[in-house]
């Protein structure tokens, strides 16, 4: 994070277990964080309201006020800075509620603490301060592409796409992350839920399926970009739907 | 079975108490009245016979149905024990993966504090910084680590898969064998190989099957990759499609090791490894996954091997109904 002379971005981590809040913290401080920490949801709404943390990391399961909840009340006071969510998000009944809930990004445990910093500053760059994030948005859009998230459907122009599930939730998490290096494995964990080795050709037929509707070329892209022997990328513009 | 004995105990009281009753009743109020039955005696032999028919045909039919109760009850508490096992998978996740994060964490912070090691370096992983020997214990450390996470989330997504619930698109399982042939070539060894595939065209094509076509595609891998990783140098792995009674049956057969006769039961197990497979690496969930997929889409598979000669795996499908 180089020399000290930006302000350190102030994020809160919400966890019951002591264990990993005594580890993470440390961690979190060296890689740039100034780090507040809580151990139920009460607390973590309370530190948000006096403090204002430019960013929040979410245990799902606490006692009382889970994190689920305490995101929910968050964006319902209409407070927008970042928030990941440290939860299993293999079911797709709960993958689909983070992606309706606005959460910025989530990761499974046991996660690599190398991923979870570089997705902070993911999420960190791609946060327009006090501004609702694109991951709140019902519709995206991204010149004549068109997505309601909810309904998860698509239109490019006029024209409704047919895509199947898996590839308007591959859309929706490409659109939610532009500009950003998707790996497959990556794709496949928060996506399928799962990451078996023999698995990451999954991740590519999808994206093939998608490019066949948007009619995108893989050698000079519109939308997504293949980068080579690493994974994806969602290279056009994104912005909220009306 | 025996409590339904007493409750409809009074289906057969009934009747009795009804003819001991009317006989008492003419016994004292008609002790003379008397009916003399002419009958030839083919007719009383024909009517033994159509009696002892009767007899059979029940016996027939109370057999069948303690057959079937007894199956269904098989298959009740069998759901039930998979579900337990499921729910067990989860608590298992649930109690490890906290602590698993704590490690990992702390093992990063551990090798941060040493000299030169610097945790903002995204990807970094143990150098060696305080001695090598340090370095080194840190690093299969790390990979254990590794190794555990990785397990845990196996054995997680294992049980969701078996949760489903299932994408009902159309599945060409024969496309899904030439893709896993293809990419059995990249697998270690897959291209000392001998790999065929026969899925048939004429008359017509093997129809599709009714599923999720990423998690089909996984099984099907899965077991070509069994088959390359337990065979040897020009082996020969054959993976055919075809139908059969409605069902679409996929082989995966090899000319490898094989598997012995007092392990076949147990292969389709989680965390199951032969003993010739000790020695090659591997999680030992690969085919409890594949049984657990075909599972979701309710059809049926089988192993058969003769150690030196070779494996081969069936799974049926239904086929889909258009």
């Amino acid at each position: 994070m180089g020399e000290a002379t930006p302000p350190r971005p102030v994020l809160l981590l919400a966890d019951d277990e002591t264990a990993i809040t005594d580890q993470l913290a440390p961690l979190l401080e060296r890689a740039g964080f100034q780090v507040l920490v809580a151990h139920d949801g009460a607390a973590a709404l309370r530190v948000v309201e006096t403090d204002q943390p430019d960013l929040v990391v979410l245990d799902v399961l606490m006692p009382g006020i889970d994190g689920r909840e305490v995101l929910r009340r968050l964006r319902g006071q209409g407070w927008w800075n970042p928030v990941l969510l440290l939860t299993q998000v293999g079911e797709s009944m709960e993958r689909a509620m983070a992606l309706e809930e606005g959460a910025d990004d989530y990761l499974n445990k046991p996660f690599d603490p190398h991923e979870l910093v570089a997705r902070l500053r993911a999420v960190l760059r791609r946060s327009r301060r006090g501004l609702p994030p694109l991951a709140s948005a019902q519709q995206l859009r991204s010149g004549p592409l068109r997505l309601d998230r909810m309904s998860r459907r698509a239109w490019l122009g006029d024209r409704e796409l047919t895509v199947t599930p898996k590839a308007s939730l591959l859309l929706d998490y490409l659109m939610t992350h532009p500009d950003e290096l998707l790996s497959r494995e990556r794709l496949l964990e928060a996506l399928w839920g799962w990451d078996f080795p023999a698995s990451t050709r999954a991740v590519d037929n999808r994206v093939a399926e998608l490019r066949r509707a948007l009619n995108d070329d893989a050698v000079r892209p519109r939308w997504i970009e293949t980068v080579s022997g690493q994974g994806y990328r969602f290279v056009a513009d994104v912005v909220r739907g009306s | 079975m025996r409590m339904r004995w007493w409750r409809s105990g009074w289906k057969v009281a009934a009747p009795l108490a009804i003819g001991f009753s009317a006989a008492l009743v003419l016994w004292v109020g008609q002790p003379e009245l008397e009916v003399y039955l002419h009958t030839s005696v083919a007719l009383l032999v024909a009517e033994a016979g159509l009696l002892g028919a009767t007899g059979v045909l029940l016996v027939l039919v109370y057999r069948r149905r303690l057959a079937a109760a007894t199956a269904a009850s098989a298959t009740a508490a069998a759901a039930a024990e998979r579900a337990e096992h499921r729910r067990f998978l989860r608590r298992l996740d649930h109690e490890l993966k906290n602590p698993l994060t704590a490690i990992r964490v702390g093992l990063a912070n551990l090798v941060a504090g040493a000299p030169g090691g610097d945790p903002t370096v995204d990807g970094n992983r143990p150098t060696g910084t305080g001695t090598a020997a340090v370095g080194e214990s840190v690093r299969a450390i790390d990979e254990q680590i590794l190794r555990l996470s990785r397990l845990v989330a196996d054995l997680r997504k294992l049980a969701e898969i078996g949760d489903g619930p299932l994408a009902g698109t159309a599945v060409d399982v024969g496309a899904l064998l030439r893709e896993a042939a293809a990419a059995a070539e990249d697998l270690p060894g897959g291209n000392e190989r001998e790999i065929a595939v026969s899925v048939p065209q004429v008359p017509w094509p093997l129809p599709t099957v009714s599923g999720d076509r990423d998690l089909l595609e996984l099984a099907l891998r899965n077991l070509v990759a069994n088959a390359v990783k337990y065979s040897g140098p020009g082996a020969s792995v054959e993976l055919r499609g075809f139908e059969e009674n409605g069902l679409v049956v996929v082989e995966v057969a090899d000319s490898g090791i094989g598997v012995p006769a007092d392990e076949i039961p147990y292969v389709w197990d989680e965390l199951v490894r032969g003993r010739a497979a000790r020695s090659l690496p591997g999680s030992g969930l690969g085919l409890a996954l594949t049984r657990t997929i075909v599972a979701l889409h309710a059809g049926g598979y089988e192993l058969r091997s003769r150690p030196g000669a070779g494996t081969v795996v069936r799974l049926r499908l239904p086929v889909r109904r258009s």
